[in-house]
């Protein structure tokens, strides 16, 4: 796709994130009117006095959606990003960003922080369970490069592959073992619900981080571009492009492993958005990863944020977003796989 | 390899930008409840949290069967505004009550939902209830202006509730609500009526002699009543022995092999709507080492509800409704 018609698309995300953003304010399982939104909004901005806007409005318009909608962009675009990277330097479609056992080991550190009510002074439950699930992820992340990497240093993709699944089957087990044998019944619920993710705990404090970790990734990433691109080709091709290849490789696994461990602390594990926004941007623009950085961060971004306002107003209770990611991306993935189909 | 510069601009601007934004507005006249004059504080301890309500809530949610069957046994659906939650259909004696207070969600409300109803107490049986997923923990409540209690049985301390099920506690449970919502009397009412059921319970001892299994749920596994819950107070209420009373948690997942080994003479099934007491006989019947137990070719079979058996007021009626049918069955 030509680079004009890229920033067309670019373009277009972008005023469909900040148009999502602003709409989403208005939906919600309870109703409030538009104009009191754009009051509550407008009054937090210092636009205006905002004399008649209520304490329960301004909560649930501006301490509880707007740090959702932030948060789950923010989430969004990470997910993407990383699945962009992980598809690439494994060359491996099915790849997403929890392939280095990190969904399994964070839920090992939730799990355990659950089960065995562990508590961390000065910090909230949601909390002791975000810091708890982020050293399970990493302690996954460690065992899974030890185990994956050769005696040269070298990082295969193969086996990096293989040890993630291992690692993970070893999580699962654990985390099974606590939930049927040590946890009371009640246990069992928290536990699955932490695993199916959700945005509902998202305050502003942590809705500010998750932005500030999107933004890093997002320079990080996109700055990768090129050596992304001559990894395609296969390693030896990159190499005689002048990409340090073990390098580039181990940087961009680990950079990848602490973004996505990050958003997985923060909301557990949100299933889809790392593995099929790729695809689905890489079917508009093309395989160049200038483009197809930028372009499946906002993609992601966009889908998620649509994904969490569905999942909070559609019941009065919340449906988990990994349910509405599967069926939200799904059919836009089969229609675009079928149009490729008939072309060629 | 250039840095893109249009986000890298964005990024400290919208960081300064956020930071100008206004506060939150303050409440609106008549929206906080002046204290009546001579209304004393009450202060509870519960769950290491110190509650202290200045006047009795008159807005409360409850959430979970016990909290809401706990708030209408005394009595105080007038001072409710939404309830959540239940697993069971609440007795009839309360479906009056019941019925006139707005029913918020199936399981938890959004927290939105929640706020919209403007509480100014929450009472919940489980942890689950005051965390992200339920309606926000009790620290973010309390800054909100919501008061909670949770039921000392869902307190966790390394993952268990602490200690066993006794009916002491479920009184004080009970007592501690009705301090809070200024009704003392009515817990004490409550507490003395069903010690005299305990006490007929106690002297007929339908259950003396006999060997109970406990059946919950569970189709590869028995997930049973154990020694520390609401099954074995019910059992001992009326005399009877549970198979399984060493077993140290309130329901345990047991293997088939130990229920055979322990050969029960009546088989006591909790009924729920995710596990009803027909499919569990069905079960039992279907199974080909199961179905030669004593008490399954006897058919000696007691069914409860399933809220019969959990720690809260129900737990007397359950008594009453296993010795009831204990005293009908069969002898094997």
């Amino acid at each position: 796709m030509s680079g004009r018609a890229a920033w067309a698309v670019g373009a277009g995300l972008v005023l469909a994130l900040v148009a999502g953003i602003v709409v989403v304010l208005g939906v919600g399982s309870v109703g409030v009117p538009t104009g009191e939104v754009v009051a509550v909004v407008a009054r937090r901005l210092r636009l205006i006095d905002g004399e008649g806007v209520t304490v329960l409005a301004d909560r649930i318009v501006w301490d509880l959606r707007m740090p959702r909608a932030i948060g789950a962009a923010a989430v969004g675009a990470c997910l993407a990003l990383c699945g962009v990277v992980l598809q690439s330097l494994t060359r491996n479609e099915l790849a997403d960003p929890y392939l280095l056992g990190l969904s399994s080991g964070a839920a090992v550190g939730a799990v355990a922080a659950i089960v065995f009510g562990v508590t961390l002074t000065g910090l909230t439950q949601g909390a002791v369970v975000a810091v708890c699930a982020f050293a399970g992820a990493l302690a996954a992340l460690v065992l899974v490069l030890a185990l994956a990497t050769g005696r040269s240093g070298q990082l295969p993709p193969g086996r990096t592959i293989l040890a993630g699944v291992a690692v993970g089957q070893l999580c699962g087990a654990f985390t099974s073992l606590a939930i049927m044998v040590f946890g009371e019944r009640d246990v069992a619920r928290q536990v699955l619900a932490w695993t199916l993710g959700s945005f509902g705990g998202i305050r502003w404090g942590a809705a500010a981080l998750l932005a500030a970790l999107a933004l890093v990734a997002t320079l990080a990433l996109v700055w990768c571009a090129r050596a992304l691109d001559a990894f395609a080709f296969g390693e030896v091709s990159a190499r005689s492009l002048g990409v340090d290849v073990d390098r580039m490789r181990w940087g961009l696994l680990v950079g990848c492993a602490l973004i996505t461990a990050g958003t997985v602390a923060a909301v557990g594990p949100i299933g889809f958005v790392g593995l099929t926004v790729p695809h689905i941007v890489r079917l508009i623009v093309g395989p160049g990863h200038a483009a197809l950085l930028p372009l499946s961060g906002l993609a992601g971004a966009v889908l998620l944020l649509l994904a969490d306002t569905a999942a909070r107003s559609l019941a009065s209770s919340e449906i988990p977003v990994g349910v509405v990611t599967a069926a939200i991306g799904a059919p836009v993935l089969v229609v675009l796989l079928r149009r490729q189909a008939g072309r060629s | 390899m250039r840095l893109p510069r249009l986000p890298l601009m964005i990024g400290p601007v919208a960081v300064l930008a956020l930071g100008a934004c206004a506060g939150a507005p303050s409440p609106g006249g008549g929206a906080t409840a002046q204290p009546s004059a001579g209304a004393t504080p009450v202060t509870v301890t519960n769950c290491g949290r110190k509650v202290t309500v200045s006047t009795p809530p008159r807005k409360a949610v409850t959430m979970n069967q016990g909290a809401t069957e706990v708030a209408l046994a005394l009595g105080l659906e007038k001072q409710m505004v939404g309830t959540a939650y239940l697993d069971d259909k609440v007795p009839a004696v309360w479906q009056a009550a019941y019925s006139s207070v707005p029913v918020l969600a199936e399981k938890y409300p959004t927290k939105e939902k929640f706020l919209a109803a403007g509480p100014d107490f929450a009472y919940a049986s489980y942890e689950s209830a005051f965390s992200a997923k339920g309606v926000g923990e009790r620290a973010e409540l309390a800054k909100e202006g919501v008061n909670t209690y949770l039921s000392p049985f869902g307190c966790t301390e390394q993952g268990h509730a602490k200690g066993k099920v006794t009916f002491e506690k479920v009184w004080g449970e009970v007592a501690d609500v009705a301090r809070i919502f200024g009704v003392p009397e009515r817990a004490q009412k409550l507490a003395d009526t069903q010690k005299n059921q305990l006490e007929t319970l106690k002297k007929a001892s339908a259950g003396r002699g006999t060997r109970v299994f406990w059946f919950d749920s569970g189709d590869t596994t028995a997930f049973a009543g154990g020694g520390a819950g609401g099954p074995q107070l019910i059992l001992d209420a009326v005399g009877a022995t549970n198979v399984f009373a060493d077993i140290d948690k309130g329901w345990a997942d047991m293997p088939w092999e130990k229920v055979v080994a322990a050969d029960p003479q009546v088989i006591v099934l909790a009924d729920a709507s995710w596990s009803t007491a027909a499919s569990k006989i069905a079960h039992l019947e279907g199974d080909p080492v199961l179905k030669n137990l004593a008490a399954v070719k006897a058919k000696r079979y007691v069914t409860i509800p399933f809220s019969e058996s959990t720690p809260g007021v129900r737990l007397v009626d359950g008594a009453t409704h296993v010795a009831e049918q204990i005293a009908k069955l069969p002898t094997s």
